[in-house]
């Protein structure tokens, strides 16, 4: 079921948060109110915040490492049976998926917390593509949607 | 994020998720689950009412459930709905820490 929730029927298209853990917590409205609007079903809302929040919090940890001063910008733009997210910040640069995966773990003791992520973005994201910006990055994320009603 | 914790016969511990497991669900039940963790041996972490994890939500279930291996002890996850079981799978966990759908099940692999 898609999710309904009138109170955040117009949403804005773009959403500033600021370095820190904290601030993402804003992202989740934001895309029940896009989601919304856009009638996507309930896994791929599940879907696009499961990408989002470790692309941003991969951001917040590791590129900008404890500076909430700094910010990054996330994009979402319609298109014909798709939503684009756009992330872009002022880190230094780096390509999530041109890392190598970490080895799959063999035993409990292995599993490394939080090493998980970049596969769940591989997996839940139907496209992803980077871009090194100047002084900073850009992930794209793409969530294949029913046909759209755009309103 | 809601957490609860009952003891079951067999000497099992239960814990029961309910809510978003995503970074702020994470860190309201880090602390908690850390606890449960230093002291459980056989530990079923109750998943039936989680409609979100993240991959910090993973690491409230991976840290805990390493403390409890460590020291011996087996861990099982349950019920998990089917996105969380395909992030659980995704993550390649379920392949080191049980998923039962069937609570006998997952009795009966905590031993």
């Amino acid at each position: 079921m898609p999710a309904t929730n009138p109170s955040l029927a117009s949403p804005e298209p773009r959403l500033t948060l600021k370095g820190q853990l904290e601030d993402l917590a804003r992202v989740w409205p934001w895309v029940q109110a896009l989601t919304a609007r856009y009638s996507v079903p309930a896994d791929t809302q599940f879907a696009i915040q499961l990408c989002l929040e470790e692309a941003l919090s991969n951001i917040v940890r590791h590129g900008y490492g404890g500076q909430p001063d700094q910010s990054i910008t996330v994009e979402c733009a319609p298109a014909a049976a798709e939503l684009v997210f756009t992330v872009e910040d002022n880190a230094p640069p780096f390509d999530p998926f041109a890392a190598v995966p970490p080895a799959a773990p063999t035993t409990i003791q292995e599993l490394e917390p939080g090493g998980q992520g970049i596969r769940l973005m591989q997996k839940f994201a139907s496209r992803h593509d980077y871009q090194q910006l100047p002084g900073g990055n850009r992930l794209t994320l793409t969530f294949a949607i029913p046909p759209l009603a755009i309103p | 994020m809601q957490m609860s914790s009952e003891e079951m016969p067999g000497g099992i511990t239960r814990v029961a998720l309910d809510g978003r497991m995503d970074i702020a669900g994470a860190a309201a039940v880090d602390m908690k689950m850390n606890l449960i963790a230093g002291t459980a041996k056989k530990l079923l972490i109750d998943l039936q009412k989680v409609e979100f994890l993240g991959s910090m939500g993973l690491r409230s279930i991976v840290i805990p459930a390493r403390a409890v291996n460590s020291r011996g002890g087996k861990v099982v996850l349950f019920a998990p709905n089917e996105m969380v079981e395909s992030v659980l799978k995704t993550a390649g966990i379920d392949t080191l820490i049980p998923v039962c759908h069937d609570l006998d099940a997952a009795i009966a692999v905590l031993g």
